[in-house]
């Protein structure tokens, strides 16, 4: 049995607690990673730096990517998980304030799997985030590594 | 100036050129009548024609002269006939020989008589007497032969024949001494009058002929003397005034005729000059513009770039906070409905709308500024078409309503679909909208032609507004309806106004209150009909 952690990378404390109170609502069991910058994603996803001694061909169930992080760029990563064999399959979904029409292509473009804008309201937030967790982990059937 | 400067010595140069050289006609002045065309001629043709009718005159006296010659000589001889036959008869009847020579001799002195000769032939005599004087020499003579007839008491008696001849020498002699005298006189006479008459008319009329040939060849348009011979003035003007005058005038034609010529060109350059020099300005004002479109265009670029990144990070940097702001509102409100009492609640629930209201305003925001960015991509649309899904969507969204809508046929325009998709939307939602306490909502969409353009409506017969603030329709933010009575924002006819200005067109209002309203756009009204639009405002 693969993984079902949730990789989490957005570097706003505020954010982070707004999207785990989300899924805490709506109820998902799984366990959720934070990464905090875009380097600290990658040392998950490729078991370096602190990550070292994780399980490399273990990826993450489905991975949640802020666009603006500092340093290495959301889409940056986005485009390291595509390159790497072991991630290249792992369902990828942007969700970001941003509703940036070149974000939003260059995403597709990298290969994301979903571009969710994060509705202001945060009863919305909860339904998408249910909708989100329901079809990546439920319904959605994985590829095998 | 230096066209003008180039330009005038060559029409110098051009008169130079085209101004006659003095020639041979015109070269020396003074008297030499021999030595050209006219007198020459004149003397030739004079001598000529006189020496003929000298030579003719001459000849017909001569002719008349040589007559009165022959006929006095034969005068002559018929007197000797008539006066010394009667004498000589009786000499010989007495055969006075020596009285014979005698007589004969006195009669040979007549003039021109040359020879005399007297023979009888009486009977038969053997050797009948004979008396000759003087002697033929030439060929042309004139000779009588008379019958000598003595009367011998009352009967005649014929005893011989008197033989004159005379010669026709001395006849020639004086007519070739009198020819060569004529003609000599008439020679002289005549060559005399003829140097005479080419002495007159050069005086008259060559020398002037001269002067004139050597004025024309000194003449030029600037040095302005005028023509004058110098003469003693005719009593009556005659023909080489009238030539003078005609050429005085000439002159003055000439010179008036060039002058107008200068002017013509003078004012040609200066034409030419100030529209060179309006042409210079034409360029450097392009140049000047072109420089301060370049300008305009990058500043214009900076300035949508700029507009660009604060799109960005308005969508980003402000929406991120206000999510915040919401959702731990929320948090509150619902995690501690225990501790905070009723009016805490709502004060939290004023903050939550408040976030809300904001976030929507971010939106229509953001949805503005991307309405004037981006390339335009100009297709035919159907507007038909389009307007029909626009309120096909307005129904779907709000079941509830019976609006009537009407939408015209086979309208078309050239514009791009996704931003004049948000036009219509735009409109048609406000007609939907503000028709929602019409008894029998009805709004329509439709094209009419004004000047011979199309202008497309949407009309509707809902709340209307005032007239007096139909300019603040279009700017963002502005509503003429209170948000209790019309829900909205603001920023759909200022979206709507820039969509229809990157088309190159116009957007106006008509309404009153209660009685609907209207409202116009035109695209590509700078054009031509029929001519290609592209986007004036180009990227951004
Ligand atoms: N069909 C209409 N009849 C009467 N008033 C209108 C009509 N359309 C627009 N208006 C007036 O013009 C104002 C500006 O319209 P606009 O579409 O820009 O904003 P809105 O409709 O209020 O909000 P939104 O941004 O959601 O469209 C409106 O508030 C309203 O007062
Ligand atoms: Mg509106």
């Amino acid at each position: 049995m693969s993984s079902q952690t949730i990789l989490l990378v957005e570097d706003n404390p505020d954010d982070v607690e707004l999207t785990l109170l989300a899924f805490r609502r709506s109820r998902m069991a799984n366990e959720i990673l934070v990464a905090w910058n875009g380097e600290e994603a990658l040392d998950y996803l490729f078991a370096t730096g602190q990550y070292v001694s994780r399980d490399v061909n273990d990826p993450p169930a489905l991975v949640l990517l802020d666009l603006k992080l500092p340093g290495l760029g959301g889409l940056d990563v986005l485009r390291r998980i595509r390159e790497h064999p072991v991630t290249r399959r792992v369902p990828v979904v942007i969700l970001t304030t941003s509703d940036d029409e070149q974000d939003i292509v260059n995403g597709y473009n990298l290969g994301v799997n979903s571009y969710i804008r994060k509705p202001v309201d945060f009863s919305s937030f909860v339904g998408v985030v249910d909708q989100l967790g329901l079809y990546w982990l439920v319904v959605n059937t994985r590829s095998p590594v | 100036m230096d066209t003008a400067g180039d330009v005038i010595p060559a029409e110098h140069d051009a008169v130079a050129a085209t101004r006659p050289r003095p020639t041979l006609a015109a070269g020396t002045g003074g008297f030499r009548p021999f030595s050209r065309g006219i007198g020459l001629r004149l003397l030739t043709l004079i001598i000529l024609f006189s020496s003929l009718v000298t030579l003719l005159s001459t000849l017909s006296q001569l002719y008349i002269d040589y007559h009165r010659d022959v006929s006095d000589i034969e005068r002559r001889l018929e007197e000797i006939e008539r006066t010394n036959l009667d004498s000589l008869a009786s000499s010989l009847w007495h055969v006075d020989t020596d009285q014979l020579r005698v007589q004969l001799d006195g009669l040979l002195r007549l003039p021109d008589v040359e020879m005399l000769e007297v023979r009888e032939t009486v009977g038969s005599v053997a050797n009948p007497l004979v008396v000759t004087v003087g002697g033929s020499h030439g060929t042309s003579v004139i000779e009588r032969t008379y019958p000598i007839i003595y009367d011998d008491r009352g009967t005649p008696r014929p005893i011989g024949m008197l033989h004159v001849s005379a010669t026709l020498e001395g006849v020639y002699r004086r007519l070739l001494e009198r020819g060569v005298v004529i003609l000599v006189t008439q020679g002289v006479k005549t060559f005399l009058v003829s140097l005479f008459i080419l002495y007159i008319v050069h005086r008259l009329v060559t020398r002037h002929l001269v002067a004139i040939a050597e004025f024309l060849g000194e003449f030029t348009l600037h040095a302005g003397e005028a023509l004058v011979l110098r003469r003693r003035r005719p009593p009556a003007r005659d023909e080489l005034d009238q030539m003078v005058d005609a050429f005085n005038d000439m002159r003055g034609n000439l010179a008036r005729a060039y002058h107008d010529l200068r002017e013509a060109n003078r004012a040609l350059v200066r034409d030419n000059e100030a529209r060179r020099r309006a042409e210079e300005e034409v360029t450097r004002l392009n140049a000047v513009l072109e420089q301060r479109v370049r300008q305009r265009t990058a500043e214009l670029e900076a300035a949508n770039a700029e507009l660009s990144s604060f799109a960005y990070s308005v969508s980003h940097d402000l929406r991120a906070p206000l999510r915040r702001i919401e959702g731990f509102g929320q948090m509150l409100q619902e995690g501690y409905v225990e501790i905070i009492d009723d009016k805490g609640r709502h004060y939290i629930e004023r903050i939550r709308a408040g976030t809300r209201e904001m976030a929507e305003m971010i939106d229509s925001f953001l949805k503005l500024s991307r309405s004037t960015r981006g390339e335009l991509t100009v297709e035919p649309l159907d507007l038909s078409a389009m307007a029909a899904d626009a309120v096909a969507k307005l129904r779907e969204k709000d079941p509830d309503r019976s609006v009537g809508a009407t939408i015209a046929p086979a309208v078309t325009v050239e514009g791009d679909r996704k931003l004049m998709a948000v036009v219509l939307s735009n409109l048609l939602e406000n007609a939907w909208k503000y028709t929602r306490r019409a008894d029998a909502a009805a709004i329509a969409f439709g094209v009419e032609s004004r000047a011979g353009r199309p202008v497309y409506f949407v009309r509707d017969n809902g709340a209307g507004f005032d007239m007096a603030f139909v300019d603040r329709l279009f700017i963002p933010f502005h509503r003429l309806h209170k948000a209790e009575d019309f829900e909205g924002i603001g920023i759909g006819l200022a979206t709507v106004q820039r969509i229809i200005a990157r088309h190159g067109g116009r957007v106006w209002a008509e309404g009153e209150p209660g009685q609907g309203a209207t409202f116009y756009f035109t695209c590509w009204e700078g054009r031509e009909p029929g001519e290609q639009p592209n986007d004036p405002a180009g990227r951004g």
